[in-house]
């Protein structure tokens, strides 16, 4: 809703309403009216003045009468009051328009018709503008175009006609002249218009933005070049419009050059004082305008003014808009150019942070191939090769170790799944298939059970593999890919066979069973090294040799292995063979050394051999570079048996041994063994040689469990090396009943006569008297062998005691007894009974039983 | 012979000595009666079996000495048997009469 005198909405510039001032009290400076309709009131006043002033100042410069001039400037005036007050301000325009005309009209009537023709020109002039969108700055063409053609020429003939009109019928003019009348008031309006309107709206705009003003006010090179130009515009038309001759056109270039250097607000004024200029010489002087009809004289000056007019405005309309594009142009520029170097601040940002990456990356790259440098590394140590298995392209990668187990150079050629299995010999290849097919349809992320199988490379060679893999699956279950390990263990195999091989012969190689010597209690020990793989060759023997003494041998061969093992068999048959040969233990030492020097070159071996007789308790040895023999005695003392000691075997062919002796009294014990059982980490070799004399000589009980002791606490659970340990102790006989058992073979014979020996010594029989018992039982023995059992297979028992000083001997047999055929028979019973004090033959069905006596004398004989 | 006894044989002139070293039993009287009795070659006049070093004798050993004495008479030989007065087989030889059989002796004589 518009309330009266609100003031009026400003052009349609897009500016908004609040922020324009209202015009008026500025432009009046000092006026302060609050109320709106007073200041409505005021305005409308203020207007209805001016235009009046202006229509006196006008009517001075009219051609026709007294009420046509050739320039109207209240049209102009109206024109920018509608157009910046508000069309509402019409009333102070046709107030002041009815007073000017009333003194020069027919009459009041026609004073006031032509009061509304004045009224109704601005009015409709305003009312196309704003409708078309003028811009009061006139700094575009078309507002150009819109001032000169509807504000001055269309609306002004509304005017033009009225006041023509009513001259011509309140007979102020005849109707011949209206015409004439006509193009003089309708050009004189449009030349108000024209001329005054754009100076004014140039003053109001200059206003409006003060400090446009202010600006240009401070440059006064600016303000001194305007007043120059201007003044000399007027100065070239007052001198063209008073002179006959023709140069009106003079003026033009300096308007031009005007409306180039100030556009509008230079043109405008000086465009309305060209052409108050021209119009008063029109009006009052000679000149071009001074010749001709009325009609000529106003064509000339309108056609003049209007040339001006409209050159200054279009040519400041256009340097306006030429301006303004190039300033758009620079804005663009600049703000292109801000653009710019923002986005080049941006980029080299983007690019100092790619660069940073750039780097960082680098040195991932660096670290990422160290590490998979060390991964090769290790896996080359380590004789493990990787690999991964992309399922779905089936595309395999092998780790350069991985090339290397298959006989390859790394990287050598892409890998497939078949590719992979290729090499795998064929029954494992079907295995590996169904655990890979098991995997790939399981569904779920696993690992596959470790899996050994063999390859052949190219070159032939045949390698042990074991394989650990691994399979991954997306989320629906889907195998993705598959990673492992594959390890090559072939000499990891190889050894474990050997040990185990190793382990078996050299179990077969040691005497399973000792030999049962009667007097004469035997154990022995070998516990393999739990620590390494291999077997070592420790071993030892006895050997019961001709005539009652026993050959007991210990030993090492240097090494370990299936090697060191066979060696060991060699080198213990040849000892047995030597044994039976040669009586004395250094010849049998001579002949090792000879033999392990030429057969056996490769190895080093030590031994110590002992020939032992239960008869008399002697024992002689020599020593190869064994540790040697440990004799404990029944008293607890301990001695190591240190003689003899010669190098090892292998080292001197020509090496002559030296043989020591000793002698070992029933009861005590004598100790042999290997380093493994002395040789402790940290510790030296004699820390342990006396450890185990401390241990031997406090150990009690039988042997069995004298080697338990041992083992025990000088070895423990984890022996380093092997260990081999024998050891013996005579034992007294004769203190107990001496029960034999025996097969009736005559093989026998002479063993059992050594053992009854020993028990006769032992019992106190003298030389004499122990052969002659002796051969009683041999009798006694033969008979049953002989008559008791014929061919077939028997059992012989036979018992000794001692009652008092008196041996009894009691020979049973199961067979039947046979009365003693022939002089052998006889003579074998002579003997037995010219031997014993007494001799019992009974017979019976379950046998027959032969008891003999004799009695030891104090003295012997 | 065995491994129970072993011979050894001297051959000097027509007598033959063969010592025996060892102990004679059942189990190898036989076969040291014949090693015994090839030891005497064409000519001798004599043998003698040394018992000197004879550990131990028994009735099968003394069976085999009687073969001898008569195997040897036959080829007009003449058997002695040499043994100590201390050797602890001469009670064998006394007991069961041998001595009648063969000349029993307890010294060597030097040969004629």
């Amino acid at each position: 809703m518009r309330r009266p005198g609100a003031p009026p909405q400003a052009s349609r510039r897009g500016r908004p309403a609040a922020s324009v001032p209202p015009s008026l009290p500025r432009t009046t400076g000092r006026v302060r009216v609050s109320s709106p309709v007073l200041r409505y009131a005021g305005t409308v006043v203020l207007v209805g003045a001016a235009y009046y002033a202006s229509a006196r100042l006008g009517l001075l410069l009219s051609l026709v009468e007294r009420n046509v001039t050739p320039l109207w400037p209240p049209t102009g005036i109206a024109v920018v009051a509608l157009l910046v007050l508000g069309r509402s301000v019409w009333p102070g325009v046709a107030v002041a328009a009815f007073l000017v005309n009333a003194p020069i009209s027919a009459g009041l009537g026609a004073a006031a018709v032509t009061a509304v023709g004045n009224t109704l020109a601005p009015l409709l002039a305003a009312t196309l503008l704003r409708r078309v969108g003028f811009r009061p700055e006139i700094d575009r063409q078309r507002d150009a175009l819109a001032i000169v053609f509807l504000g001055a020429l269309v609306s002004m003939a509304v005017s033009a006609t009225v006041g023509s009109a009513t001259l011509a019928a309140s007979g102020s003019i005849s109707w011949s002249g209206f015409w004439p009348a006509w193009t003089v008031w309708w050009t004189g309006d449009a030349m108000g218009v024209l001329v005054v309107a754009p100076f004014l709206l140039m003053v109001v705009g200059l206003v409006r933005r003060r400090t446009t003003l202010r600006r240009v006010a401070s440059s006064w090179r600016v303000v001194l070049q305007a007043v120059f130009l201007l003044l000399l515009a007027a100065g070239v038309a007052g001198w063209v419009t008073r002179h006959d001759l023709r140069l009106l056109f003079l003026v033009l270039p300096i308007i031009g050059w005007i409306a180039w250097r100030f556009q509008q607000p230079g043109a405008a004024p000086a465009a309305l004082l060209v052409a108050t200029i021209a119009t008063w010489a029109a009006a009052h002087g000679p000149g071009p305008f001074s010749r001709g009809t009325l009609f000529e004289r106003m064509l000339t000056l309108q056609a003049f003014n209007a040339t001006v007019a409209l050159s200054s405005f279009f040519f400041a309309a256009l340097v306006t808009e030429r301006t303004r594009a190039r300033d758009d142009l620079e804005r663009a520029a600049l703000d292109l150019e801000e653009r710019v170097a923002l986005r080049t601040s941006e980029l080299s940002a983007a690019n100092r942070h790619l660069r940073r990456e750039v780097a960082e990356r680098e040195e991932a790259e660096r670290r990422l191939g160290q590490r998979e440098r060390q991964l090769a590394e290790a896996q080359h140590v380590a004789r493990i090769g990787s690999w991964e298995w992309m399922i779905e392209d089936d595309r395999v990668s092998w780790s350069d170790e991985m090339y290397r187990i298959h006989g390859f150079e790394p990287q050598e050629f892409p890998v497939t799944f078949e590719r992979a299995v290729s090499q795998v010999v064929a029954e494992d290849v079907r295995r590996i298939r169904q655990n890979v097919e098991a995997a790939l349809r399981g569904g779920v992320e696993r690992s596959l059970p470790p899996s050994e199988y063999r390859i052949v490379r190219n070159d032939g060679a045949e390698r042990v593999l074991l394989g650990n893999a691994r399979i991954q699956v997306d989320a629906s279950g889907h195998p993705v890919r598959m990673v492992g390990t594959v390890q090559d263990v072939t000499e990891d195999k190889r050894a474990e066979r050997e040990h185990h091989i190793a382990e078996t012969l050299q179990r077969s190689l040691l005497p399973d069973r000792l030999a049962e010597i009667p007097g004469l209690e035997i154990a022995a020990r070998y516990v393999p090294a739990t620590g390494g793989m291999e077997v070592g060759g420790d071993w030892y023997d006895v050997v019961p040799l001709p005539r009652g003494p026993v050959g007991l041998a210990i030993g090492d061969v240097a090494g370990h292995g299936l090697r060191a093992a066979s060696t060991m068999g060699q080198l213990r048959m040849a000892l047995r063979a030597y044994a039976l040969e040669e009586e004395s233990p250094a010849a049998v030492v001579a002949r090792a050394h000879r033999l392990t020097a030429r057969l056996l070159v490769t190895e080093m071996a030590t031994l110590v051999y002992l020939v032992f007789d239960p008869d008399t308790g002697d024992v002689r040895f020599a020593n190869a570079g064994h540790p040697p023999p440990l004799l404990v005695g029944a008293d607890g003392s301990a001695a190591y048996l240190e003689g003899a000691l010669g190098p090892p075997l292998g080292v001197d062919t020509e090496a002559d041994p030296e043989e020591a002796r000793a002698r070992i009294e029933p009861g005590s014990t004598l100790v042999l063994f290997t380093d493994g059982l002395v040789e402790r980490r940290g510790d030296s070799i004699r820390d342990g040689l006396d450890r185990l004399r401390r241990e031997a000589a406090a150990a009690r009980g039988d042997l069995e469990e004298l080697c338990d002791d041992l083992l025990e606490s000088l070895v423990g659970d984890q022996p380093d090396d092997d260990v081999a340990l024998l050891v013996l102790r005579p034992v007294r006989i004769a203190v107990t009943p001496f029960h034999l058992r025996f097969p009736a073979e005559p093989r026998v014979l002479a063993p059992l006569r050594q053992a009854v020996r020993r028990w006769l010594r032992e019992a106190g029989a003298d030389p004499q008297q122990e052969h002659d018992i002796l051969v009683a039982c041999g009798e006694a023995w033969t008979n049953a062998v002989q008559h008791a059992y014929g061919a077939g297979e028997g059992v012989v028992d036979s018992e000794l005691r001692l009652l008092g000083r008196t041996v009894e001997v009691i020979v049973r047999d199961e067979g039947r007894w046979r009365p003693p055929s022939g002089d052998e028979g006889g003579r074998g019973l002579t003997l037995m009974r010219g031997f014993m004090d007494s001799v019992d033959v009974a017979t019976g069905p379950e046998g027959t039983r032969v008891r003999m006596r004799r009695r030891l004398e104090d003295d012997g004989r | 012979v065995s491994d129970l006894a072993r011979l050894e044989v001297d051959g000097t002139g027509t007598r033959c000595v063969v010592r025996v070293i060892g102990e004679v039993d059942m189990s190898n009287a036989h076969e040291l009666g014949r090693a015994i009795a090839q030891a005497v070659q064409k000519g001798d006049t004599e043998l003698v079996v040394d018992l000197t070093e004879t550990a131990y004798l028994d009735s099968a050993g003394v069976a085999v000495l009687l073969r001898l004495a008569n195997r040897l008479r036959a080829r007009r030989l003449l058997l002695r048997v040499l043994v100590p007065p201390e050797a602890p087989v001469r009670g064998v030889l006394e007991l069961t009469g041998a001595t009648g059989m063969f000349d029993l002796i307890s010294r060597l004589e030097p040969a004629p």
